[in-house]
């Protein structure tokens, strides 16, 4: 140890001990000369053998490498930028995606202690709820100890008085600010004494994005009144700029107010009695007490819970446990409040996305890779007099690779400074494109940082090893390498094409054909009856009374309700028994008019009546996975009661990543759904124009409700915005595979042409016909560019068969697109070669034999 | 008399035992060696400096500026706390090897 810290205090002060030794030997000389004349050896020598003593040489030699490595590098301005050019859109790629995951994974949230953040899920034995009732999440605050803090998050959309659409706003319990260390720009935070007293006064804190926009930033906003849903509220502040707060998804809300006040603004609001699993709820989040793990909180209100179940046997699920997941990242809001049975909670598919997408990348920096060792190992070849006057002074084989290495190392660590900084900006843009929250900053921190370098690292292995081994050796023909690494090039854009084709092909499809519901004509409205407190009674008569007056609308071709609406918010799943077997699916409860309203086609049997029970009506794909090679009319389907399957209907598409869709099944509405319902309504031309009176004859059944209208094509067209963003990036990076690629192929030809000057002026002495010529250059490509078209449709039909089981409905042999990219490859890598190609036909068999 | 190279350890040793008897400059470490062996061994200033740096690395030695007898501003070694324990360390060492040796030669 003692030796190590002298080591290091020789390295620092190395200068001062590496005079004070030159002045030993010195003095030794002087000595010794006088007394023996005996003729010493260099003391240059001994002063290197000394000091490698203190084992700091290597640094040393090191230092020398980078600064050679950096003159060779400056002295060719052409190979260094090009070579930067490309490593800077490799590791590029790879920076902006991780930065991306770095974003909603990686990096906490911006809250205090974000490790000692939980968010709960309920569980029960099958079935799980990503909300829980707000009498729950009050229980778990009151009573838990190995939490300092219980959190309840509402997210419910409100109307604001001068904004046309409905905004989303958040109903926290007040603890919310203090417990997540939240702080204002402008006012104050909400405080749990002061706003959740009987008699406080309704208040809201903006978030700093709504203030921006809506409000133009005035700073005089705090004391001022609001009206959100009609009720004054005043503004007691502006969150800080960078506080999302969490439970909100990715955007922040337009307002946080107390959840104790929620009834007084969403009039008849049973969401703080209402113990139901219907019940919007909360999203429950906990804040570790000191000391404590997940696990104790886990079984502390796995207890309380037991506990509760004693006052709420209907509420509390038998066996019910909270289970956590660390809350303290954007990923965990993800989850939404989604709720279903089953054994398995379902995940939403970011993973799978984020991993394609970062395999992609990783291709492209392949691509890259190769790029860039091909140029260094033909490089290598006219540095061969370099090496060879090296190796004459007696460079041994290891401090050859070791200096050509240097070099590339040097090139990695530019390369991913330059792919850092195009990444972070790359990434800034489409997240200023896509109107992402302002926490969300693309400005690299330490973990981005750190993945860049070991990019840049890695890039200088896969670039630089193979030639710098190939030419240490001295091996100048090194053909094998060369041709393994065009053969990387080309299978892994190969790979790139041919996946961004599937991709794109699958968005063509789901976009150019019907996704099997009408959309374009239908209006949905979510009158937020059970928010507003509506008994099923009520919410009956309501809606039966909107059906009635919307029929009555010239325009207005069919009526019907639903509880899950296709491209709705919510959606539901089920795992049913089939003949003792498991079978998943998609559910909804759905009037009888719903497949008339929708167009979706009955196939067989006959579509729902009201008020009927135990009958289901199955698509066509859940019918053939149920009851494969039978008749699915008249079977049954066991789902807590047996239901019988009165009709097969057309299937629907969700246009979702990773849902399983078309696997649908439809249940009569039962009595408690009522308040839930949807109304959904078909005209006979565009929507638009009805849209603004299905709203107004709302408001006039109730005034007190602010239902949310909307053109179902309008989420039909967000819903496709994500796919066609994921399409485009992907083909983005395809793209960028085949641009390097090409100058890969460009390098490769026009290298070979200028090695083989002679010999072409030769054979065109002889008399050989340019195609001769041409087969000469491009042949030694023909054996690399097809091996590797051949492992990259491999691995490209290996990755869509992954693909198809997470991703969209990707087709089993799409013939098309990968012809298609074969097609397209190979045109461009034949264009790519034949620029340089074109040079060996004009060459002068004169000029070339006087050559060298 | 044929000169001698010697293994370093050995080196280290005699610098370690030369250095005992007072702080000493590099050439005069050389003389010594040299003297005290009846001008059998002869140090060459190739090992010498290296072995010096390894002893100054471990921390047997420590160096400081003095002047020579010509007068002249040059490192004087001295042996530290350290250096002694390892040179008795040595010696013992040294001595078991030497006796076992002496041993297995007096049996003929």
């Amino acid at each position: 140890m003692m030796t190590l810290l002298r080591r290091l205090y020789y390295l620092l002060n190395r200068r001062r001990f590496d005079e004070e030794l030159a002045n030993d030997l010195e003095f030794h000389r002087e000595m010794s000369g006088r007394e023996w004349h005996v003729p010493l050896g260099d003391t240059l020598r001994v002063r290197e053998e000394s000091r490698d003593a203190w084992g700091w040489t290597w640094i040393e030699r090191c230092g020398q490498d980078l600064r050679y490595a950096a003159r060779l590098l400056r002295t060719s301005p052409a190979f260094t930028l090009s070579a930067l050019l490309m490593l800077a859109a490799g590791i590029g790629v790879n920076v902006a995606v991780f930065g991306f995951f770095s974003l909603i994974a990686l990096q906490p949230l911006n809250v205090t202690e974000p490790d000692s953040l939980l968010r709960f899920h309920r569980r029960g034995v099958d079935q799980y709820a990503f909300s829980v009732p707000y009498q729950e999440a009050a229980f778990f605050r009151e009573h838990a100890r190995t939490l300092s803090a219980v959190i309840g998050v509402n997210r419910s959309s409100v109307f604001l008085e001068g904004e046309r659409e409905l905004q989303q706003s958040c109903f926290v319990t007040a603890n919310f600010f203090s417990a997540l260390g939240g702080g204002v720009q402008l006012g104050r935070v909400l405080h749990a004494e002061r706003d959740e007293a009987p008699d406080a006064e309704p208040v809201v804190v903006l978030s700093d994005g709504f203030w921006r926009t809506h409000f133009g930033a005035d700073r005089s906003i705090v004391g001022r009144s609001i009206r959100v849903n009609g009720q004054p509220a005043t503004v007691v502040g502006v969150a800080a700029r960078e506080f999302g707060g969490v439970g909100t998804g990715l955007n922040p809300p337009a307002f946080w107010a107390p959840i104790a006040q929620q009834p007084y603004f969403v009039k008849g609001s049973t969401l703080l009695t209402d113990w139901s699993v219907e019940s919007p709820g909360v999203s429950l989040w906990g804040r570790l007490a000191p000391g404590q793990s997940a696990k104790a909180a886990e079984d502390e209100l796995e207890s309380l819970a037991a506990e509760l179940r004693l006052q709420q046997p209907e509420a509390i699920w038998e066996g019910e446990r909270l289970l956590s997941e660390p809350g303290g990242y954007a990923i965990t809001m993800m989850a939404g409040t989604r709720r279903g049975t089953g054994a398995v909670v379902r995940r939403d598919p970011v993973y799978p996305v984020i991993g394609l997408v970062g395999t992609m990348t990783l291709l492209v920096l392949v691509v890259a890779c190769g790029n860039l060792g091909s140029m260094l190992m033909a490089r290598g070849v006219a540095r061969q007099r370099e090496i060879s006057i090296r190796v004459a002074i007696g460079a041994g084989n290891g401090r050859l690779v070791r200096q050509l290495f240097t070099e590339s190392l040097l090139l990695g660590l530019v390369g991913s400074a330059a792919g850092l900084a195009l990444g972070a900006t790359v990434l800034q843009g489409l997240l200023t494109a896509t109107g992402s929250p302002a926490w969300m900053d693309a400005t690299p921190g330490w973990r981005v940082a750190t993945f860049a370098l070991g990019m840049g690292f890695l890039s200088a292995i896969l670039f630089g090893l193979t030639p710098a081994l190939q030419i240490g050796r001295q091996r100048h023909r090194a053909h094998s390498a060369r041709q393994i690494l065009i053969g990387a090039q080309v299978a892994a854009s190969c790979v790139l094409l041919i996946v961004a084709g599937l991709l794109a092909r699958a968005l063509n499809h789901a976009t150019g054909s019907s996704p099997g519901f009408e959309y374009e004509r239908v209006i949905t409205m979510s009158p937020g009856l059970a928010e507003n407190g509506y008994t099923a009674a009520r919410a009956r008569s309501y809606l039966e009374g909107m059906h009635e007056r919307l029929r009555g609308i010239s325009g207005v071709e069919s009526v019907a309700l639903a509880l899950s609406p296709p491209l709705g918010r919510m959606t539901m799943t089920a795992v049913a028994q089939v003949d003792g077997r498991q079978v998943g699916f998609q559910m909804s409860h759905v009037s009888g008019e719903f497949f008339e309203t929708m167009a979706i086609p009955v196939l067989r049997g006959r579509p729902l009546r009201t008020d009927e029970r135990r009958v289901v009506v199955v698509s066509e794909a859940l019918a053939r996975q149920a009851w494969p090679g039978e008749d699915a009319l008249g079977k049954s389907l066991e789902l807590g009661d047996v239901f019988t399957v009165v009709g097969i209907v057309g299937h629907v598409r969700s246009l979702k990543f990773g849902e399983t869709d078309t696997v649908q099944a439809y249940f009569p509405v039962e009595e408690h759904h009522w308040p839930s319902l949807t109304l959904l309504v078909k005209t006979a031309d565009s929507p638009n124009a009805l849209a603004g009176t299905v709203l107004t004859v709302a408001r006039q059944v109730d005034p007190n409700l602010f239902p949310a209208v909307d053109l179902m094509s309008n989420a039909f067209r967000a819903r496709l915005e994500g796919a066609e963003y994921s399409t485009l990036a992907v083909s983005s990076l395809g793209l960028l595979a085949q641009i390097l690629a090409c100058f890969g192929i460009i390098g490769v030809v026009s290298y070979s042409v200028s090695q083989r000057t002679r010999e072409i002026g030769i054979r065109m002495a002889l008399g050989a016909p340019p195609v001769r010529v041409l087969a000469v250059v491009l042949h030694h490509l023909t054996v690399p560019v097809s091996i590797g078209l051949a492992v990259g449709l491999l691995a490209a039909a290996g990755l869509s068969q992954v693909l198809r089981g997470r991703l969209y409905g990707l087709s089993h042999f799409d013939a098309g697109a990968y012809a298609g990219a074969i097609v397209l490859f190979l045109v461009t890598a034949v264009i790519a070669g034949a620029i340089p190609a074109q040079r060996a036909l004009r060459v002068d068999p004169l000029q070339a034999l006087r050559h060298e | 008399m044929p000169k001698k190279e010697m293994p370093s350890g050995a080196l280290t040793l005699l610098i370690l035992r030369v250095l005992k008897s007072g702080p000493m400059h590099g050439y005069a470490i050389a003389q010594r060696i040299h003297v005290l062996s009846s001008e059998v061994l002869q140090v060459e200033e190739g090992a010498l400096y290296p072995a010096l740096q390894k002893m100054l690395l471990n921390g047997w030695a420590t160096s400081e500026w003095g002047v020579s007898e010509t007068n002249r501003k040059v490192r004087f070694y001295r042996l530290t706390p350290a250096g002694r324990k390892h040179l008795a360390a040595a010696l013992d060492d040294y001595n078991r090897v030497h006796e076992a040796i002496r041993a297995v030669l007096k049996t003929s």
